[in-house]
């Protein structure tokens, strides 16, 4: 089938979902489609403007296209009488950031018809889609609150899997993904500090900020770390990120109220390493589950070196936790090809 | 420089006009630029028309300092600051109106009126750019005459065409273009059947799928000149191309009223080779002039099989051509530096 | 061309004439017409002005869009009176085309049309004038109250050219909401009419002879008959010299409170009531002057108006609406600020003065004769309906806009917002 996969584009920003989006046409041509990549251009500054993109979207007109994914709003108000969404999310200032009092929408009664209009096209939407699959949890359960649409869950796979493969453990846990205050990594270094002598900590990633990079490398300097931590802070590139996981003992993934299982979790699972997480780390939860697959401790210092401790204690439990978290994952069946067959159907 | 690179695209058709959005956006990438492509699905039926173009007028790229604008009906979309590199018209409209076999459909009082409406729209819309610029003199020719649009023309280069060489002169003309009518490689296979040397020909492209290449091979077979034929019917990747070019005799590109010089003949310049084509080839022969770089021929297979067994019989004037080809480039401004230059100013 | 004209035919329709006149200048123009008659079902039957034209009945619902299907153009000749045309805006509402509007205040047809469609009604009502409109519209107690109150404030004419796809009127003075209200190209163009039984403007009456006063038309209030009999009855030199004579429908009871009236007055008058055509030819061509006084001012232009230029005669008019648009060299205008004095001492100069009063007739028979012509009419159909058509591919775009909106439950402001409206902008060939 000739596949269009419809997502957003925020100009000169590269953003969530533009990687995804292009796997997902990397692995419909994997399953013998013709897939391309449609991406909508989205102003959604100043908020009066969302109507008119909302229109936009809606009145394109797609020839010789058989089948569409759409991603988000409003990019999946496009019209096709074939159309599966696979929600990365909606339009979150009309919703849940609305009721926390985060949103562009202006006050008054303007701010009140542009989110009624956003609530009528997305009800529109979904009723008129094919299928709709959400992209974690927290979205399906955004989707169901507000619209009342129930959505399968369909969580995004790795899109390499093939490079972790695990490995004789090296002695460090990694804690790996972009660096940055929600993700926490400085909390990690500050438990190490706590923990036994012969834990040592790998942190890899791309930080958002020169200030999140500082903050981590002060903490280390502070805590007189620098022999036990290496900061290799800068964007990875693939295999050697996938090294960094194949060699680990375990993997730290604690990211604030994370929406999904996380790519770090994700990829430490399918290496079959441990995970180290704490008990506010949302979807993370998902694969990390104390006991069985890893540590899940408070999210103080002292809770975690308590459980980076462990995992040196015995080598052998932590490389059961790792295949149990391998199994956990694996029985999730998230890969490619049954992610494909599913937007299909 | 922030600059937007907006054109229009048929899903799944993979023409040659993305190359010049694409190689453009290369070179502005290593000349330092900031570049975002926007391709929206082009829909040219009369009766969605003008829904598709109000979605192109909802466009907001004021994250842009700039916008470049190339196939209709791109050249809708608002910017302050907007260029037009205009390819073609929907000439169906325009300058192809009077044709019945390309307007496909009647000429009644409705059609009239869209067809005024579109004429307005587009004058309006190029009104709104700041240069507006065209591909070709035929193209320019066509924005003066029904837009009454002042218009440069700007050539446009191949990337890199230090790829393209001269190694040496073989036996065989190539047509290295997709395998269509248009194109009319029918007519060169038909002029073998008048060859008098023993000049060979090599056609390679894709097919445009409409069953002409296997038209042509049965016409070749019908008209006894397969053994001279060769026929590579397949993507011919940049690299082939050139090694095609370097050894080739000469090469022919003669479509029928084509909006502009074509990427086949400065490719096969840039090899220093000059082309064969035909006096109704349009833009064309904006490059070629008749025995000074090339050779153009009465659109009939005798007049075409002269020029072909010329250019076998006369290796040393066809070699003069070639390099007359090659410094034609240079004389026409075909060049990177120069595009950037008029875009960027 | 295709042209389908939607349009009474009946003899007693004025517009029907018009259409008569029309049909054989778009044949001379080289296009092909068929007239849909839109009379009520049991008025089609009246026999119609001569057209050679193919005619349908608008209720052949087969046949009607059978022809509309392969015509280029709908044009609908709308007037007030919705016996005649309750067949053209059955279609209008089906079959988008051109409105040639008669009449700026349509509030008669609107009533008509809203009898069987109170929330339809309701609905346009409120859209267009607002809640106390909507309300108060049903509840005027007696016509002339109600065609007060409606040229005033509730013409009706937004709701009937917000159905056109271009509108044609034939005067200027209510052109503000028919521009507002239509989303495609409008024009004013002089309304065709011919009077072949017309004479010459032979003089007539000397100084000291009977001056035949003639009104024609359906006669009622608006039409200011009283006042003229009032005027008449004020001058001793008028009543001595002025027959005044009403020809046209009339009903019993205004015919006996008119002659009362100018009985009481001593005014001479005689109400000759509806009459055949010939009839009310050879009653122009005795008139000496034709009052055709109109307030409050309902039409775009007057048929009778015309005709009497046309038939060479002095014409008085008010000053309102199509009538202070003729020049002021050809007809006699009264204000309304002092209507009967006015009249009186119009009438005495016009029985006084019969070579300034043939000169007058004259220079409006020589305009009339070149304005009001079938010719021109045709030929800015013809421009008016290419204009149409290079006008609907952004209309319909529009539509679908804003359908599209509303199917989103959007907000009237947020339709109406800039950033919706002013990209759009670039498709309004209206420049």
């Amino acid at each position: 089938m000739k596949v269009l996969v419809v997502n957003n584009m925020a100009p000169f920003v590269r953003g969530g979902a533009e990687a995804l989006a292009e796997h997902l046409i990397r692995n419909l041509e994997i399953a013998g489609h013709q897939a391309e990549l449609l991406r909508v251009p989205f102003q959604w500054e100043p908020a009066t403007r969302i109507p008119s993109q909302m229109l936009m979207a809606r009145a394109l007109e797609l020839q010789n296209v058989d089948h569409v994914i759409a991603l988000k709003f409003p990019a999946y108000l496009i019209q096709h009488p074939r159309k599966t969404l696979w929600l990365v999310h909606q339009y979150r200032q009309a919703y849940d950031l609305y009721d926390a009092g985060q949103t562009n929408l202006p006050p008054g009664q303007t701010g009140a018809d542009i989110r009624q209009l956003i609530r009528n096209a997305d009800d529109e939407c979904f009723r008129d889609a094919r299928r709709i699959f959400a992209i974690s949890d927290v979205t399906q359960q955004r989707l169901a609150r507000y619209n009342g649409v129930h959505a399968d869950i369909l969580r995004a796979p790795i899109n390499d899997p093939e490079r972790f493969t695990g490995g004789e453990p090296q002695g460090y846990i990694f804690a790996g993904g972009r660096i940055n205050g929600a993700k926490r990594q400085c909390l990690l270094v500050e438990a190490l500090a706590d923990a036994a002598k012969e834990v040592r900590l790998i942190v890899g990633g791309p930080p958002d900020t020169a200030n999140d990079a500082r903050q981590l490398e002060e903490t280390v300097e502070r805590l007189g770390l620098r022999d036990r931590v290496r900061l290799d802070l800068r964007y990875l590139e693939r295999h050697e990120y996938a090294n960094y996981i194949n060699g680990a003992l375990a993997v730290a993934s604690l990211p604030f109220d994370e929406e999904s299982f996380s790519y770090v979790a994700m990829e430490a699972a399918t290496a079959g390493k441990a995970l180290l997480s704490t008990t506010d780390s949302g979807g993370v939860l998902g694969l990390a589950k104390d006991g069985e697959t890893g540590w899940v401790a408070e999210p103080t210092a002292e809770a975690l070196a308590a459980a980076m401790s462990a995992a040196y204690v015995d080598l052998a439990r932590t490389r059961a936790l790792g295949v149990s978290a391998k199994n956990l994952w694996e029985s999730h069946q998230i890969n490619w090809q049954a992610t494909v067959a599913a937007l299909m159907s | 420089m922030k600059i937007a690179l907006c054109s229009s695209f048929v899903p799944f058709v993979n023409g040659g006009y993305r190359n010049i959005v694409e190689w453009l956006e290369t070179m502005l990438l290593e000349a330092g630029h900031e570049v975002e492509r926007i391709y929206l699905p082009e829909a040219d039926s009369p009766d969605i028309l003008f829904r598709q173009m109000a979605a192109f007028r909802f466009v907001d790229l004021d994250a842009a300092d700039r916008i470049i604008c190339f196939r209709p009906q791109s050249h809708l979309i608002r910017h302050p600051h907007k260029i037009v590199w205009f390819i073609h018209h929907l000439r169906a409209f325009y300058d192809l109106w009077d044709n019945p076999d390309y307007r496909g459909f009647p000429d009644d009082a409705r059609h009239r009126g869209i067809r005024t409406a579109l004429r307005a729209a587009d004058t309006a819309a190029l009104r709104e750019a700041r240069r507006v610029f065209s591909n070709s003199r035929v193209v320019s020719q066509r924005l003066a005459t029904y837009n009454g649009i002042d218009s440069e023309p700007l050539f446009p280069p191949v990337l890199r065409p230090e790829r393209f060489r001269f190694r040496g002169m073989n036996d065989e003309i190539v047509c290295i273009c997709r395998l269509e009518h248009h194109k009319r490689q029918h007519l060169l296979v038909e002029a073998l059947k008048y060859c008098q040397s023993d000049v060979r020909l090599r056609l390679c492209g894709l097919s445009a799928g409409t069953g002409y290449s296997a038209a042509v091979a049965q016409w070749a077979h019908d008209w006894g000149v397969s053994d001279r034929l060769t026929i590579d019917e397949r993507w011919i990747s940049e690299d082939e191309k050139a090694e095609l070019l370097a050894d080739c005799l000469a090469a022919a590109y003669l479509p029928l009223d084509e909006d502009s010089y074509g990427y086949p003949t400065i490719e096969a310049a840039h090899a220093g080779k000059p082309v064969l084509t035909a006096s109704d080839a349009g833009g064309v022969l904006e490059f070629v002039t008749d025995g000074t770089n090339g050779l153009v021929a009465d659109p009939d297979a005798r007049s075409v099989a002269q020029a072909m067994d010329r250019l076998f019989e006369h290796r040393e004037a066809t070699r003069q051509l070639g390099e007359a080809a090659a410094a034609r480039i240079g004389e026409m401004n075909i060049a990177w530096p120069h595009v950037l230059e008029r875009l960027l100013a | 061309m295709k042209f389908i004209l939607f349009s009474p035919l009946a003899t007693q329709s004025a517009i029907g004439r018009v259409t008569s006149l029309i049909a054989p200048a778009l044949t001379d123009l080289g296009h092909e017409i068929t007239v849909v008659r839109t009379e009520q079902p049991r008025l089609l039957a009246e026999p119609p002005h001569p057209c050679t034209a193919r005619v349908i009945p608008w209720t052949d619902e087969a046949a009607v869009r059978q022809a509309s299907g392969e015509a280029d153009a709908l044009i609908y000749q709308i007037g007030n009176n919705y016996d005649f045309h309750c067949g053209g805006l059955h279609w209008l509402a089906l079959l988008p085309g051109i409105v040639c509007l008669h009449d700026f205040v349509v509030a008669h047809l609107f009533a008509g049309w809203a009898d069987t469609r109170q929330t339809e009604a309701q609905h346009a009502l409120r859209s267009w004038y607002g809640e106390s409109v909507a309300r108060d519209f049903f509840a005027a107690r007696d016509h002339r109250e109600f065609v007060e109150s409606a040229s005033r404030d509730h013409p009706m004419t937004e709701w009937i050219c917000s159905m056109a796809q271009g509108v044609i009127s034939h005067s200027h003075w209510g052109m503000p909401r028919v521009a507002q209200s239509c989303g495609g190209p409008v024009r004013v163009v002089p309304l065709p009419y011919d009077a072949p039984a017309a004479r010459e403007a032979v003089a007539q009456a000397g100084e000291r002879g009977v001056i035949q006063v003639l009104t024609v038309g359906h006669a009622n209030a608006n039409k200011r008959i009283e006042s003229v009999i009032r005027a008449i009855g004020a001058s001793e030199a008028l009543r001595d010299r002025v027959h005044y004579r009403l020809c046209g429908r009339i009903e019993p009871h205004y015919a006996l409170e008119l002659a009362r009236l100018a009985r009481s007055l001593g005014v001479q008058l005689t109400i000759s009531g509806e009459m055949e055509s010939i009839a009310l030819q050879r009653a122009m061509n005795a008139a000496d002057v034709i009052c055709c006084l109109r307030w409050p001012s309902l039409e775009a232009a007057s048929a009778t108006a015309i005709e009497g230029l046309l038939y060479g005669k002095a014409v008085v008019v008010t000053d309102t609406g199509f009538y202070s648009e003729l020049p002021d060299d050809c007809v006699r205008k009264i204000s309304m600020s002092d209507e009967v004095p006015e009249l009186r001492i119009a009438l005495e100069q016009l029985a006084a003065g019969p070579s300034s009063r043939h000169a007058m007739a004259l220079r409006g028979q020589q305009w009339a004769a070149t304005t009001f012509t079938a010719a021109n009419y045709a030929r800015q159909i013809v421009e008016t309906s290419v204009l149409v058509q290079a006008a609907r591919p952004a209309l319909a775009m529009t539509n679908a806009l804003t359908a599209y909106m509303e199917q989103w439950g959007a907000a009237p402001d947020l339709i109406r917002a800039t950033d919706i409206v002013a990209p759009l902008e670039l498709f309004d060939l209206r420049g």
